[in-house]
């Protein structure tokens, strides 16, 4: 199918792309990789009289070290993500994430910015940035403000980002020395949207006892959520198996999934429970080899 | 009129071009100046009444009824004959209501929202079980049962002392060809000129005739390249009587191209299968009888295929094996979905998916090994099955397949394994039709069945060249063209190379004779010479049939998914009339049988809604999940001249059924449907 029409806008920098979003006050809307947004043009799910296209805008696009924290311009794309060194060896969670989503073709278009802000609860990006307390800068006329990953996911496609408002930048704090992460998803075939997907970060203390572990959820909630009861669990916990079986089963007591085609509400909850035990090993390890 | 395939020297070669790079002509590109695009207002609901259209064509414009063509409708008339445009109430979602018409496609689509319709949502009728205790969605019927009758004939429970019973699903799927539906139709006040993607411009001819009341000469239907079918495209659909009818009243060509969802809710699904088995064997593991009830889902009307589906299912219960007692009721019931057609294989994996499940649901009672089982229930001489099938001798094929597919020293090295085998029936009555000419120094031919992908040109120009000595560079075999070839049958069930190809011969041998009646002897040079011109209807009568053996393995991860491990084939083809297009029919077969198997699925919730209403969800098989094929063929030449034998359904037969075997192996789980989803083994 063909969308219906629509006027079509594409800035290079970001304040002329303030100036189109107020000028059409609540009217238009923000376009990035396009991954998500002109599937439902076309689909003719949605129709928007204006579309902004920001992905010209350079400025937004980068990945750098800084003061110990990752920076990540909001259009960087997927592909370039799951391209960086940096990013495979320190943060290999986003790098897990960022290989597994949907397939090349999606990846090359699709941004980080974009998977957070459509605040699609099988999108596989805000449950890492929960898992690592991330933050995010967010832009608009009025200046830059800061909010936190964890609050960010507000409903099913509802974040707190505001009309007229662009993500900017997300902040990835500093990882400790026995620190490190790991994101796992279960999906029918490639490329396919994931039964239930799950992140895990986890930091070690030199004895190796657990000081602080972020876990976020895909695909099993309304919206991405922290599995809070068992992050606080496995604080001061060592990991061995009970350890884990006792989180895991946390974990899916505070996830709420429905039965639908991907699978019965049973099926979900098992597979969250084995991929959440898996994250979590993995995590070790690799905290371990750091 | 454009050439079918231009005497590439390299057959493979130029078929790799049109159809993997996209350089065919598909009914896309056709571009008619001033033509019109159609786009179609379809049902949100699976019943409702209609209460108002405002807007739009809609069956107050165009009252017709759809003629039942093409495979599966050749027995017959059906009962329930669909309407063109949904009349009074609508039956399915995505059955088509009105019609809206514009220079463009997405002007076209913009005018959808201008058609306003007013619907009085009424309980759907969705599963089987739901039809049978329901009233009947139609007026003016007593129940949703369609179709009914029994296979074979009823006999006393045998004093056997096993006796087995379960019950099987294949759940329905969609066709999915990589090039959906299209039509482009044009009147010049005369004739109306129809391009196509189809399997049969004849049965579409036929169709478009008596839905619009039109003679013979007052439509030629010609096919484009057409991408792909896998039976979805032999019959007649609503879109095409839409815009013959279109074109007709505007005096304007009308192009309609299907959507990918479109296609999904729209275009007659496959399988939608339930059987009922019981067998009863003795202890050595003879089967001594077999009953039975196969109920397919219709759909909503008893267009395509779904009216005839569940008796030709029953006939082919007991599968190659020699059970003496088998009598099997068939019921073809209306649900509020889309229209069932066929999809490769057409009933046939249907049939072989609840035999081949009981035998080796009876091995693992007697502890035996299946395919033990399966050599000892099969016959040393011909046979005909008490449901009615010609069966050759099963027991030589068998133990040759056990051999070449490397089963025993497989099965002890490996536990996932699943084996199967089966007798395909291909469609051979009642023949096919082929033209012939000669004219400046070159071969033009036409055949009844129109190629959709499995390249008819190879062998059309194999066949001429060894009965005429033509070289094969000046053959050409053109699309179908009610214009150029006046009646044809179509290409599906496995028949195009057997009937076609003895058609082609047919023809070849009479052009022969009139060249000899003309220059007293046959060459090359007087015949090239010369302009001749045959037609034939080569009449097939009986049956042909041939066996075909599987062998899957598989390892299952933890959380159910399943990696083919390994995929084995070894068919008997008759004579290989050219081995690479016989691999390659294999191979795609396999990979759509492993598609049935893991993935492929057209699901409905309580409301009739279509759960699986995109590419993704439809679940077609991906690379990852398609392992090495192994193929091997025995070619046992037929009876026919050039002694070819049916395959192109082999593998859609013979894959679901190894591949649950060796699920049910690995998984502990016992398999009873298809798709065998996750949480059914984890």
């Amino acid at each position: 199918m063909n969308p219906s029409s629509f006027e079509y806008f594409a800035p290079k920098r970001i304040e002329e792309a303030f100036d189109i979003l107020a000028k059409y006050d609540g009217e238009a809307k923000i376009l990035a990789g396009g991954q998500s947004l002109i599937p439902l043009l076309k689909l003719r799910l949605t129709s928007i009289p204006y579309v902004v296209d920001i992905s010209r805008i350079e400025e937004l696009s980068y990945i750098r070290e800084s003061h110990n924290e990752l920076h990540i311009g909001a259009l960087t794309t997927i592909d370039d993500i799951e391209n960086s060194a940096s990013i495979r060896g320190k943060y290999p969670i986003i790098f897990d994430a960022a290989s597994n989503i949907a397939d090349p073709l999606v990846r090359n278009r699709g941004t980080v910015g974009g998977n957070i802000s459509h605040g699609d609860p099988s999108n596989d990006m805000p449950a890492v940035m929960l898992a690592l307390g991330a933050k995010f800068t967010i832009a608009s006329a009025r200046g830059d403000r800061v909010a936190d990953a964890d609050g960010f996911f507000i409903d099913t496609f509802t974040t707190a980002l505001k009309y007229g408002e662009i993500l900017r930048e997300i902040t990835i704090p500093g990882r400790g020395t026995h620190e490190a992460g790991c994101y796992m998803k279960n999906k029918k075939t490639a490329g396919d949207f994931s039964v239930a997907g799950i992140a895990v970060q986890i930091r070690f203390n030199n004895s190796g006892t657990i000081e602080k572990a972020g876990i976020g959820m895909t695909s099993v909630n309304p919206k991405p959520i922290r599995a809070i009861k068992a992050e606080n669990y496995l604080k001061g916990k060592k990991v061995g198996d009970s350890v884990v079986r006792e989180a895991s089963r946390l974990v899916v007591s505070e996830s709420n999934p429905s039965t639908d085609f991907y699978g019965t509400v049973e099926f979900k909850k098992q597979v969250l429970a084995k991929i959440a035990e898996d994250a979590i090993y993995m995590a070790t390890d690799r905290a371990e080899e750091n | 009129m454009s050439s079918y395939f231009t005497r590439a020297k390299d057959d493979l070669a130029y078929n790799e071009r049109v159809f993997v790079e996209g350089r065919g002509h598909f009914v896309d590109d056709i571009i008619k100046p001033g033509a019109l695009h159609m786009s179609i207002v379809r049902s949100p609901y699976a019943r409702a009444k209609i209460l108002s259209i405002k807007g739009g064509m809609s069956s107050k414009d165009l009252g017709a009824r759809m003629a039942s063509v093409g495979e599966g409708a050749m027995e017959g008339k059906n009962s329930v004959i669909q309407p063109v445009f949904a009349t009074g109430y609508v039956n399915y979602v995505g059955e088509a209501v009105a019609a809206v018409f514009a220079d463009d496609r997405y002007k076209s689509e913009d005018l959808l929202d201008s058609v306003e319709v007013e619907y009085e949502p009424v309980k759907p009728v969705v599963s089987i079980e739901d039809a049978l205790s329901s009233p009947p969605i139609h007026q003016g019927l007593k129940s949703n049962i369609i179709s009914e009758g029994w296979r074979g004939k009823e006999f006393p429970d045998p004093a056997s002392p096993i006796v087995l019973e379960d019950v099987f699903m294949n759940r329905r799927i969609a066709t999915n060809p990589i090039e959906p539906r299209g039509i482009v139709a044009d009147y010049d006040g005369k004739v109306l000129s129809v391009w196509i993607s189809t399997q049969s411009v004849h049965s579409i001819k036929e169709g478009l005739c008596e839905a619009l009341g039109l003679g013979p000469d007052a439509v030629r239907v010609m096919q484009a390249d057409t991408g792909g079918a896998f039976g979805s495209k032999g019959g007649l659909y609503p879109e095409y009587v839409i815009a013959s009818f279109a074109a007709m009243k505007y005096r304007r060509p009308v192009k309609w191209i299907e959507t990918r969802m479109e296609h999904l809710s729209s275009t007659s699904h496959g399988r939608g299968a339930k059987g009922i088995v019981k067998i009863f064997a003795e202890r050595s593991g003879k089967i001594t009888g077999l009953k039975g009830e196969v109920i397919v889902d219709a759909g909503a009307y008893g267009a395509g295929m779904g009216e005839f589906a569940s008796r030709f299912i029953a006939t082919m219960m007991t599968g190659p094996y020699m059970i003496e007692n088998a009598h099997v009721k068939s019921t073809s019931v209306l649900t509020n979905k889309v229209t069932l057609g066929p999809y490769r294989g057409a009933g046939r994996p249907e049939a072989s998916f609840f035999i081949e499940r009981m035998v080796d649901k009876l091995a693992d009672e007697l502890k035996v090994d299946p395919v033990d089982l399966r050599i000892l229930n099969s016959s040393e001489s011909k046979f005909r099955s008490p449901l009615g099938m010609e069966i050759d001798a099963a027991k030589p094929f068998l133990d040759q397949a056990v051999k070449e597919l490397d089963y025993r020293r497989k099965a002890k090295s490996t536990h996932n394994i699943g084996f199967s085998f089966f007798v395909l029936v291909p469609a051979f009555a009642p023949g096919e039709t082929a033209r012939v000419k000669v004219d400046g120094g070159k071969v033009s031919v036409w055949l009844g069945g129109n190629s959709h992908g499995q390249a008819h040109e190879v062998f059309v120009r194999k066949l001429v060249n060894e009965e005429l000595g033509v070289p094969e560079n000046l053959i050409t075999l053109y699309r179908g063209d009610t214009g150029m070839l006046k009646d044809g049958v179509g290409s599906w069930g496995s028949r195009s190379a057997m009937v076609g190809g003895a058609a082609v011969i047919s023809a070849c041998r009479k052009m022969k004779e009139e060249v000899i009646t003309k220059f007293g002897k046959y060459s090359v040079q007087s015949l090239l010479s010369g302009a001749f011109d045959v037609y034939v209807n080569e009449e097939q009568k009986g049956s042909l049939n041939s066996f075909g053996a599987n062998l899957a393995t598989v390892d299952i991860g933890k959380l159910g998914s399943v990696k083919v491990r390994e995929c084995a084939a070894y068919y008997d083809v008759g004579r290989a009339l050219n081995m690479d297009m016989v691999i390659g029919q294999i191979q795609g077969g396999m990979a759509q049988g492993i598609g049935q198997t893991l993935h492929e699925e057209m699901a409905f919730n309580e409301d009739g809604q279509l759960l699986t209403a995109s590419i993704s969800d439809a679940g077609v098989p991906l690379a990852e999940d398609i392992p090495n094929f192994e193929v091997k063929v025995a070619q046992n030449p037929s009876r026919l001249p050039h002694g070819a034998k049916g395959l192109g359904e082999s593998p859609t037969i013979g894959v679901p059924t190894a591949l649950a075997r060796a699920i049910e192996k690995a998984s502990g789980k016992r398999i009873r449907e298809t798709p065998i989803r996750p949480e059914h083994i984890l």
